[in-house]
């Protein structure tokens, strides 16, 4: 996957000297790089006695002694008062096409510009952006943007979108709400890419924020989520549930894992608590799996197995299922459910037809469910 | 296999009443009472020699995330590295490390890249940072300090004697958190079995020649943050050359000093430190206090 940051990992970057100390002993240490760190109150806490407190961002629920920092290793507790070490502080700040996220189904063939923080709040082992996510923000260079400035970049070169992503979002989100905002005063829009490891109510308010959010189903067992996410499932499954019944729009990327959560009768159990819950207008994504950070020893999945999956869940009900880390497969295109025209042809993350008008296929009629303008 | 002897020494009057830091005399006739009793060697360099080879580049991990006030003090560290400069190994070769420069800064201490005494500084220090490569081992995947990767053959863990809400207790393996880079993610399930496999990951296990617990102060409830009602002026150094005995013993101090004050037992808390056991399980050391053998010695 082609990840293109502007800054790299500066602890990496340092590593100018041999190994030996006699080298090291040409370059005097430099003060700390953790000293210009945010220092914003968070939300979503609450104090405990003893200088403690409780982060109910997530379902974490940490709790913290006085100068100790959460899972997402971004929030520290400094003496009782909760902070965010990351607000403004950005360590990827890119252009992309909105169907890199993916959303397939809002603008397409449009640019969102993409900002991230460092930090996560689960551990998946097979993290694709682990350099930025599974690090603490005095690991990774960043840049100073305030929320203003990210919504003044997106409207003056007329992107549509900021999409909030590479990391989890879940944990800058009072960095994230503030920049919605501004460029809502922009008529720019707000797509979140997030694992959906969030409490109800830090979700609800960014919920009234933001346009779209794309929640990354890993798995549909808490076994798997226990071992391979160090996470939850039930709060994600909520939270899908949360996002499918606000005026956000929603879609869903399922990544598929060799062996580990590719069963297809797993596949059809998890389409069909999709359709029952937030419905059949749903994008899912059956994403393929790509060998890396802590999960090398799973071949790429093969895309027959994508191809098994997506079948299932349209035998389930499901009317827009894709393939997806697979460039030029035909099941990136969108189907009309009516008709069965390509409505959508994609060439990778590119556009190349668009046959729908005021929301319906231009040949039946039919309403192809999403935002298009 | 005979017994893991772990030495206590202690010198309750090892303050002075002018600075309230520890006298680095005192604390050095600890740290040669200390190794003597672990070695059973009569001298010093004889004693020093049986741990570490006179070539050996030793880094000296301390813990400073407790600021200046629970924390391996430049008082307790720096005596060591004079002392075990004096006594065969190379001052130059010498590393007094943590994290960041900024918490070795925050704890007193006065960086240095080595001109006349031991180097200080963090891992984040221009020409240090995180070994670039993922060192994936059992459920830990983590990049490591190039301290301890690259910069020393021989590791030290001089931990402050902690209890902790989430480990039970923390001590001279949970210290090694410090060498990676996503400590964060390692402190769900008690800090179990994290705590120790970072230790048996092969950037440490090899390396690691002795754990000295400072236990100078202890917190022994509520920990790791500093609260002073339940810190006690212990007034000691906890040796081993087995990590799981020391930290055992270490917890057995903070047992008994809960105790004392009528407080439950970290396991009536819910807080057993479950790492010790996964550890000893893991080949690392002993932790049933059938198989350590206590040496404890009070100094005036």
């Amino acid at each position: 996957m082609k990840r293109r940051r502007f800054l790299r990992d500066a602890a990496g970057a340092g590593l100018a000297l041999g190994s030996g100390l006699a080298s090291l002993s040409a370059a005097p240490p430099l003060p700390g790089r953790d000293s210009d760190l945010s220092r914003v109150e968070a939300k979503y806490y609450r104090k405990l006695p003893d200088r403690e407190i409780e982060c109910l961002l997530c379902p974490r629920l940490c709790r913290l002694g006085d100068r100790e920092r959460g899972y997402c290793g971004v929030r520290e507790n400094v003496g009782g008062t909760y902070i965010t070490l990351v607000y403004g502080k950005v360590c990827s700040f890119n252009v992309d096409p909105i169907e890199k996220k993916p959303f397939f189904h809002f603008l397409p063939g449009t640019p969102a510009l993409s900002v991230a923080t460092v930090g996560c709040n689960v551990n998946c082992k097979f993290c694709q952006n682990w350099e930025i996510s599974q690090v603490r923000p005095e690991q990774v260079a960043h840049r100073d943007m305030s929320p203003e400035a990210v919504a003044r970049a997106a409207a003056e070169v007329r992107y549509p979108s900021i999409a909030y992503t590479y990391t989890e979002p879940t944990v800058f989100i009072e960095y994230m709400m503030d920049t919605a905002a501004a460029a809502r005063k922009r008529n720019v829009r707000s797509v979140v890419v997030t694992g959906g490891h969030i409490n109800p109510e830090p979700l609800r308010d960014l919920l009234e924020a933001v346009d779209a959010v794309k929640v990354d189903l890993k798995g549909f067992t808490q076994d798997f989520y226990t071992k391979y996410v160090r996470g939850e499932l039930r709060p994600v499954l909520d939270a899908i549930r949360a996002v499918g019944r606000s005026p956000a729009w929603l879609e869903i990327v399922y990544l598929v894992i060799p062996t580990l959560n590719d069963r297809e009768a797993l596949i059809r159990k998890m389409a069909g608590w999709v359709r029952d819950e937030v419905g059949t207008d749903v994008p899912v994504h059956f994403s393929r799996f790509m060998p890396m950070y802590l999960l090398k020893n799973l071949p790429p999945t093969p895309v027959s197995t994508l191809e098994r999956a997506r079948e299932a869940a349209l035998d389930e009900g499901l009317k827009f299922v894709y393939v997806g880390n697979v460039p030029g497969h035909p099941a990136e295109n969108t189907f009309c459910p009516g008709c069965g025209q390509t409505v959508i042809e994609r060439a990778g993350y590119r556009v190349r037809e668009t046959h729908i008008e005021k929301g319906r296929c231009d040949k039946c009629g039919e309403t192809i469910a999403g935002v298009w303008t | 296999m005979g017994a893991s002897r772990v030495v206590i020494v202690r010198a309750p009057g090892l303050w002075t009443s002018s600075s309230g830091c520890a006298d680095p005399s005192a604390v050095t006739n600890m740290f040669r009472r200390g190794f003597a009793l672990l070695t059973g060697e009569k001298s010093d360099r004889q004693a020093l020699s049986t741990v570490f080879r006179p070539d050996d580049r030793v880094g000296i991990k301390v813990n400073t995330l407790g600021g200046k006030v629970l924390t391996t003090g430049p008082d307790v560290s720096l005596p060591l590295a004079a002392w075990l400069a004096a006594n065969g190994l190379q001052e130059q070769n010498l590393i007094v490390w943590d994290r960041t420069n900024r918490e070795l800064r925050e704890a007193g201490y006065r960086l240095s890249s080595g001109r006349g005494g031991p180097r200080v500084f963090g891992t984040d220090a221009e020409g240090a940072g995180y070994a670039p490569e993922l060192v994936a081992h059992l459920s830990v995947g983590s990049l490591f300090s190039r301290i301890q990767t690259d910069l020393v053959t021989a590791s030290v863990s001089l931990a402050v004697l902690k209890d902790h809400g989430l480990a039970g207790v923390t001590a001279g393996m949970k210290n090694y958190f410090g060498a990676i880079h996503n400590p964060n993610k390692y402190h769900d399930s008690r800090c179990d079995p994290f705590v120790a496999e970072v230790f048996d990951a092969p950037p440490v296990k090899p390396k690691h020649r002795v754990s000295i617990l400072d236990a100078l102060v202890v917190q022994y409830h509520r920990g790791p943050s500093f609260h002073p009602q339940w810190a006690e002026p212990f007034g000691g150094l906890i040796f081993s050359l087995d990590p799981v005995a020391a930290d055992t013993v270490g917890r057995e101090v903070i047992e008994r000093l809960r105790a004392a004050k009528g407080l439950p037992s970290l396991a009536e808390e819910g807080r057993e430190p479950a790492y010790l056991a996964t550890a000893e399980r893991m080949g690392l050391g002993r932790a049933d206090p059938g198989g350590i053998e206590i040496i404890e010695e009070r100094l005036p």
